[in-house]
């Protein structure tokens, strides 16, 4: 049996098997494109444990006498069901596996439990729409080997919200057909984290990779309180054409007691160093790169660089969205039909100012 | 100080110890009251690319030569419509030039169309017309090749020249005539420098505008990078000397004599006395001609000196390239490779352009601009290598003919004295020796005015003239002025900014962002080649020009930075090759940098900081 996969060994055919999320992140990591390691805990784990701990029957009387139009009936179904589901033990072999997984993981972060983000990944099979309640489930900072039987099955009872179900009924998708995915993923504990560009966003240039960067967590970057160190990259040649470094004052970083993200001061004798070594700028450029050829498009990046992971693997990609700015604006041609006498001519007519 | 930040020529002050400077140059490279108008109107800055010392007055020729070409190519001949002439002059011994200010609109539309019609066919005939240019260009060096400057004037003709008939002229004549013909020999060398070298500029200044529509931030370098060929003239001397370390390298009796630190010339000797040395020698005279006629230099000074006249320079480095041989390594310089390259970089940055119209006139706007370019590099090697070691050893003649007849202290004395002057030495004298015996010349007037003018020359050495002069202009439309000098707004910016700063308190220099990457470390200035044995591995390179004579220097450096010489100057090609950082046409690198200072070369960013003086 297949309860579990890494990431790297899935792709978009593995979809029925580990769900949308986690075969996206296969495809990622085939194109060349780092993510936070982990690995899916299948849907066959998940109809293996229904059918393992004899859900199947119990799931199927407790759904079947729902009212759809009464909400309370729902919620009692749901509140049955997802008692049933988190409260019953997976099969050793299944919790092995899962466990032997986890402890890879962390032996690859060095840790004895990494703390890892738990969600769920839905399937092929779900209907269109993203409105499918209850999948988006996740949860962060999970540590230990119980914590993550206990929040993989949380994942799987999140099948049963009762926005889920009164959908299912009202789509008239029969219950037992729905299957699950969940995603274990490395929290990543960045180092130095930021955005990137895969185009200049103050000229529109396609040649150019832009990165902004601070220490610990991107969300000083994201949110705009701190000012980061800049790095324009040349895309072609991936040489760093242009650096400022700048006087970084906060950052956010782990808590490790609360497993939370707190914000704190940066010494002031580290607030002027560049919070990533050039060959990190270089590296994550090359990532960029390939994002862009991956979707086709200018892309808009998020990124960290871990400092759990093996030095080859630090730099992380966290997500990917298309860039919107410039690729609305860059409709018409910036030059059009000239041939290089037309241009020639331009060139010869035209007197540079020199401003006053 | 006028309206711009700079002095008016007009009002501009001299040291006194620079007094009698001015009759050292043609008057009209003086400003002059009965020109102020115009002079005061202009912008004149310090051509410190080709003249950051004070001028010997004899050099000044092949600057007189280019007012007049490059001015008439883009005035008269191509006609590039609001582009006008490049002035030049004299300040204090330092040479001034600016862009003239464009004509009026009339006579721009008229040149319009003289454009149109003369530089697209230009363009659509390159290559046949390149070849012409060659065959012309080397029958007049070998013109002047042939001309004769005597060791010593006979005491009595020879019977050859008087029977059957007599010639009718003689030896006094022949020198003068001599000398004559090399002086219109140059101009008109010069003539032909700029036959397309104002259109390459121009096709390559057209690239460079077009990429920086379709790519913003792209770099000096990267656009120098697409547009540098590989295979060209000027590397050939280069390759010459690979192809003899490879032959060597076969031959033990060779390879033995080459690896000696034995001078050159007992080298040659030793080789002439053994079978394989000897073809090895006669390989060596086979290429002599053009390929040893390589300035050591830039080409511009009288004082650098060639292969030719230099031998411990490609001596030098044959012992270099026959130790890397036997270590294995290669010495050739990889020509495919870096053409692949080339091409490849090209097709990425073409594959970046999404709009298809934009994409074909990037390729046709490089494939026009490749056309020419290619003009720009190898026209070098012809006219500021070859055909100026040809002059600079007719010249040496003559010094070195007036030495012996007294009237100049030493050979090297004749470039203190204008070419106008020049012929009244030789007249006085030819005039001496046809006179008779016993017959005075005028020695001891040559001599004053030779030791006065050293004299002026050294207090202008101690002298820092001001950036730039006159009225900064409303706008720049002439390539060179643009490209060669890289006259912008910024540079003009920056010297209003810097015209007070003394060279010892400069801490940084900007030049061109010729290759990319940063370095810091110990400098070392080296002005001359036959210093080049000083420099350690690991340093920084800073000097005022180089060309493939050095190449064997770049694989020690850790950056270079150089006075003169632009994106496609030979220190910017090998230094990309190499990957190593290099600022170039930085100016003033030389004068203001010494060995030994800590400096921080920014090869993304054309400036060198000062980190540490020594």
């Amino acid at each position: 049996m297949n309860y579990t996969l890494w990431f790297h060994e899935v792709g978009k055919e593995h979809t029925a098997l580990v769900g949308g999320k986690c075969a996206s992140l296969g495809e990622l990591l085939r194109a060349g494109i780092p993510v936070p390691p982990g690995y899916a805990v299948t849907t066959e784990a998940y109809e293996r444990f229904l059918q393992e701990a004899m859900l199947g029957e119990r799931v199927k009387n407790a759904l079947g006498r729902v009212n759809p139009d009464d909400l309370s009936s729902v919620e009692a179904a749901s509140r049955e069901v997802r008692g049933l589901v988190e409260g019953s033990s997976m099969s050793t072999e299944m919790e092995d596996q899962i466990a032997e997984c986890y402890r890879r993981l962390s032996r690859l972060c060095n840790l004895p439990a990494v703390p890892v983000a738990v969600r769920s990944s839905a399937t092929a099979e779900d209907l269109p729409g993203a409105s499918f309640a209850g999948q988006q489930d996740t949860y962060l900072w999970i540590r230990g080997t119980d914590d993550l039987l206990f929040h993989i099955r949380k994942c799987w009872s999140s099948l049963f919200t009762p926005r889920a179900i009164s959908y299912r009924i009202r789509m008239g998708f029969p219950h037992e057909k729905v299957s699950i995915s969940v995603g274990v993923q490395k929290m990543v504990n960045s180092w130095t984290a930021g955005v990137m560009f895969t185009l200049d966003p103050s000229t529109g240039d396609p040649s150019c990779i832009v990165i902004d960067a601070n220490w610990g967590f991107g969300e000083s970057v994201v949110s705009g309180e701190c000012t980061p160190d800049h790095f324009v990259v040349n895309k072609v040649t991936l040489e760093i054409v242009d650096r400022t470094v700048s006087r970084k004052d906060c950052y956010y970083t782990a808590d490790a007691e609360t497993q939370t993200v707190k914000r704190l001061p940066i010494p002031e004798e580290r607030q002027c160093n560049q919070c990533m070594i050039d060959q990190d700028v270089i590296n994550l450029a090359r990532i960029g790169r390939q994002i862009e050829r991956y979707y086709g498009r200018p892309m808009d990046i998020e990124w960290a660089i871990d400092k759990d992971l093996p030095a080859a693997g630090q730099v992380l990609i966290l997500q990917s969205r298309p860039e919107t700015v410039w690729s609305q604006k860059r409709s018409g041609p910036l030059i059009g039909k000239k041939s290089g006498f037309d241009l020639l001519m331009e060139r010869a007519m035209k007197r540079e100012k020199v401003p006053r | 100080m006028s309206d711009g930040g700079f002095p008016k020529p007009s009002e501009l002050a001299y040291p006194k110890e620079l007094d009698g400077w001015e009759e050292m140059y043609p008057p009209y490279y003086i400003f002059s009251k009965d020109r102020t108008d115009w002079e005061d109107r202009q912008f004149w800055y310090h051509d410190k690319i080709h003249a950051p010392e004070p001028m010997y007055p004899w050099d000044l020729i092949f600057h007189e030569a280019w007012q007049i070409s490059l001015s008439q190519y883009n005035t008269r001949v191509f006609c590039i419509p609001p582009a006008q002439g490049v002035a030049q002059r004299m300040v204090g011994c330092y040479m001034y030039i600016c862009a003239v200010e464009p004509p009026p609109p009339e006579v721009i539309q008229q040149k319009a169309e003289l454009f149109q019609k003369r530089v697209f066919y230009v363009f659509e005939h390159y290559d046949e017309l390149y070849e012409k240019w060659l065959k012309k260009f080397r029958a007049l060096g070998e013109e002047i090749e042939r001309l004769v400057i005597p060791g010593e004037l006979p005491r009595f003709e020879g019977e050859d020249v008087v029977f059957p008939a007599p010639r009718g002229y003689f030896s006094s004549f022949e020198v003068m005539d001599a000398y004559d013909k090399l002086v219109n020999g140059i101009i008109k060398g010069w003539q032909y420098h700029f036959e397309y070298l104002n259109l390459s500029y121009l096709g390559y200044l057209m690239f460079a505008d077009t990429c920086r529509k379709l790519f913003p931030g792209i770099s000096e370098s990267t656009i120098g990078k697409l547009v540098a060929g590989a295979v060209v003239t000027m590397y050939r001397p280069e390759e010459e000397l690979c192809k003899l370390a490879r032959m060597a390298s076969t031959m033990p009796s060779v390879k033995e004599v080459l690896k000696t630190d034995l001078p050159a010339k007992e080298k040659v000797e030793r080789l002439s006395k053994d079978l394989d040395g000897k073809e090895w020698l006669r390989a060596l005279e086979s290429v002599k001609n053009p390929w040893f006629y390589a300035s050591c230099g830039s080409g511009w000074f009288h004082y650098e000196g060639s292969w030719i006249n230099r031998p411990e320079v490609p001596f030098g480095y044959l012992r270099s390239y026959m130790e890397r041989l036997e270590r294995g390594e290669r010495i050739e310089r990889y020509l495919e490779e870096i053409e692949q390259e080339r091409e490849k970089l090209a097709e990425d940055y073409r594959n970046l352009i999404a709009n298809e119209d934009d994409k074909k006139a990037f390729e046709d706007a490089y494939k026009t601009c490749r056309t020419i370019y290619k003009y720009a590099e190898d026209h070098l090697f012809w006219v500021e290598h070859w055909f100026h070691t040809i002059v600079f050893d007719k010249m040496w003649r003559l010094g070195a003919l007036l030495a012996k007849y007294g009237l100049l202290g030493e050979a090297e004395d004749v470039y203190l004295f204008n070419r106008f002057e020049v012929p009244m030495i030789i007249e006085d004298m030819v005039t001496a020796y046809a006179l008779g015996e016993g017959v005075p010349a005028r020695a001891a007037h040559w001599k004053e005015k030779a030791s006065r003018r050293r004299k002026i020359l050294d207090a202008a050495r101690q002298w820092t003239p001001p950036p730039a002069l006159g009225t900064v202009p409303e706008e720049i439309a002439e390539p060179f002025t643009v490209m060669l000098w890289g006259v912008t707004s910024d540079k003009v910016a920056e010297w209003l900014k810097g015209a007070a700063v003394k060279p010892g308190e400069v801490t940084e220099v900007k030049g061109f962002a010729s290759s990319a990457g940063v370095a810091e470390g110990k400098a070392r200035v080296i002005k001359l080649l036959e210093e080049i044995n000083t420099l350690e591995p690991g340093e920084i390179l800073v000097c005022p020009t180089t060309n493939p004579s050095w190449a064997p220097v770049f694989t020690k450096i850790k950056a270079a930075v150089t006075d003169i010489g632009g994106l496609t100057s030979h220190a910017a090609i090998v230094c990309r090759e190499y990957g190593v950082p290099s600022v170039t046409g930085a100016g003033i690198a030389t004068s203001v940098i010494k060995t030994g200072d800590i400096i921080r070369v920014d090869g993304n960013k054309g400036v060198v900081h000062l980190v540490q003086r020594a």
